[in-house]
């Protein structure tokens, strides 16, 4: 999966928490990861410290293929003024393979399609990284 | 509903913007519209239920203030209630909540909105923290419209309704906020001006989009008995119905994010309620910040066949004249959108209708009518329905 470097501090970066520590850790080693319930063996987005099926507390980290389909986007013209510099950009539904839904970035060099195939791209800034998802066609063109 | 509750006074200021007008001041002039509307006195009022008012309204404590300035007693309830988008809905239900429970016969439901004080770049800066997870979702850049827009990118692609379609909603509501004297934008539009129209949330732009308004309702609600005494036109609460989905935006289990099945559950439960079907709806006032959200309403509220709302629209099925006239006041799009006033602002145009006295706008022997409230993304829908008698 690609990664890209942004020479500037996230927009509005997020808060990190011990709970949610582990994800953002191997979100900067460019792993896509969440937690799945030991009980019940569900797994949820983002990653919480309790399973929201069946209330246990005990968990496990699960990694993430970071692929998916594309469920919907939109491109932002008007937007908070924490991101005017980024302006416009799109933002995105997607559904990953492990049947979980996340709302991300999307990088738009090529027109964006409704149930195309998506992967994540790992996008560090100087103070977080995030994770943005890309046109699985793109990814290859690069390699 | 256990006693059908009646609405017997209604006061709103013209949606639009106010400047650096005082929020309690314009509340103001609403209150003593509905007061007089209603011919109550004021020791008949019970209770007060408020919006609560933007964080950014210097008065704190809005709610007990405004008992101090009125200098009204309550041994029903005085407070505010927040609920994003739903906020004017919640005090609404509230108010009826409170004659319900018998703690008063007279309780009013009242909200001021002030959104035009502070730009709207500045504002989303604290909605965006709304409408998504502040770690998981803000960091995108999501706005609260723009749930919305996929909702429109993700309608078009199942169901393949076309732009000119969605678009034609705007148009509509524009026309109907032509004959409403209290509606912001009342010029009327063409389809290409709506197209054309700079990119907002694309594929939605301005015309599409909510404007900025400021505004003020004040509603004056009581028991069937003290309406009758009154004897003055009256409306009446046949049934409501609540749900949350259980999710924020969107669920973490992939669903579809258009049925808006809060919607359905909630309006399932308020026709049970009103021991009525969504067929026989005259007319219904939604809350629809954009123009997709009204098609999508209609269809999960039963009143428009699925996949066929922007159809409908587009046909004039949902105008004035149209076999179910939506958002007779112009909507949020055209009447104007104070947040946390707008679902009072409807019950406003669903009574005026339902007494006969919505002039050239008057859907003709309007009887039965539907309001809808929403946070999110229609994750928490809140559906009342309202007749012309019990
Ligand atoms: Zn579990």
């Amino acid at each position: 999966m690609r990664s890209i470097r942004v020479d500037r501090p996230a927009p509005y970066p997020p808060r990190v928490s011990a709970a949610t520590k582990p994800f953002w850790e191997a979100l900067r080693e460019e792993r896509l990861t969440t937690t799945r319930c030991l009980d019940c063996e569900d797994n949820t987005f983002p990653p919480k410290p309790i399973c929201p099926n069946c209330f246990s507390s005990r968990l496990t980290w699960q990694p993430l293929s970071g692929r998916g389909t594309l469920y919907s986007y939109c491109r932002v013209w008007a937007g908070p003024e924490v991101f005017r510099e980024e302006l416009p950009y799109t933002v995105c539904v997607v559904d990953l393979d492990e049947g979980l839904r996340l709302g991300s970035r999307f990088l738009d060099t090529v027109e964006p399609e409704v149930g195309g195939r998506v992967t994540a791209v790992f996008v560090h800034y100087t103070d977080a990284t995030l994770f943005f998802f890309e046109p699985e066609a793109a990814r290859k063109n690069e390699s | 509903m256990r006693e059908p509750i009646a609405v017997i006074g209604i006061g709103a200021v013209p949606v639009g913007r106010y400047g650096d007008a005082l929020e309690h001041e314009l509340l103001l002039a609403a209150f003593a519209r509905a007061v007089e509307d209603a011919g109550v006195q004021k020791d008949d009022i019970g209770g007060l239920v408020f919006s609560h008012p933007r964080t950014y309204a210097k008065q704190r404590y809005f709610a007990t203030f405004m008992a101090g300035y009125l200098r009204l007693q309550s041994a029903a309830t005085v407070l505010e209630v927040v609920g994003d988008g739903m906020t004017g809905g919640l005090a609404f239900d509230k108010a009826v909540d409170e004659i319900l429970l018998g703690k008063c016969n007279v309780c009013m439901a009242l909200g001021v909105s002030m959104e035009t004080q502070v730009a709207s770049a500045e504002h989303m800066n604290l909605t965006m923290r709304a409408v998504g997870d502040v770690d998981f979702q803000a960091p995108f850049g999501f706005t609260p419209i723009s749930w919305y827009a996929m909702d429109a990118v993700r309608y078009m692609h199942e169901y393949g309704a076309t732009r000119e379609q969605l678009a034609s909603v705007a148009v509509k509501n524009r026309r109907h906020a032509g004959l409403n004297p209290i509606a912001q934008y009342r010029d009327e539009l063409t389809l290409a001006e709506v197209l054309d129209a700079r990119p907002i949330v694309e594929p939605l732009g301005l015309l599409e989009v909510p404007p900025r308004s400021d505004g003020a309702v004040a509603l004056v609600l009581s028991d069937l008995e003290t309406a009758e005494k009154l004897d003055r036109p009256y409306a009446v609460v046949r049934g409501r119905g609540f749900f949350h989905e259980g999710a924020h935006q969107i669920s973490d289990k992939p669903n579809s994010m258009i049925r808006l099945e809060a919607a359905r559950e909630a309006s399932r439960r308020a026709y049970e309620d009103a021991s009525v079907s969504a067929a026989e709806i005259d007319f219904a006032e939604l809350y629809a910040p954009c123009t997709i959200v009204e098609v999508l309403a209609s269809e999960a509220l039963g009143l428009c066949p699925e996949g066929e709302g922007a159809l409908w629209a587009q046909r004039g099925e949902t105008a004035l004249g149209g076999s179910i006239p939506l958002c007779t006041s112009g909507g949020l799009l055209s009447r104007g959108h104070p947040p946390l006033a707008t679902p009072l602002y409807n019950v406003v145009e669903v009574v005026q209708q339902l007494r006969g006295e919505a002039g050239e706008r008057q859907v003709r022997d309007a009887e039965l009518a539907l309001t809808s409230a929403e946070l999110g993304n229609y994750n928490a829908a809140l559906v009342h329905v309202f007749g012309k008698s019990v």
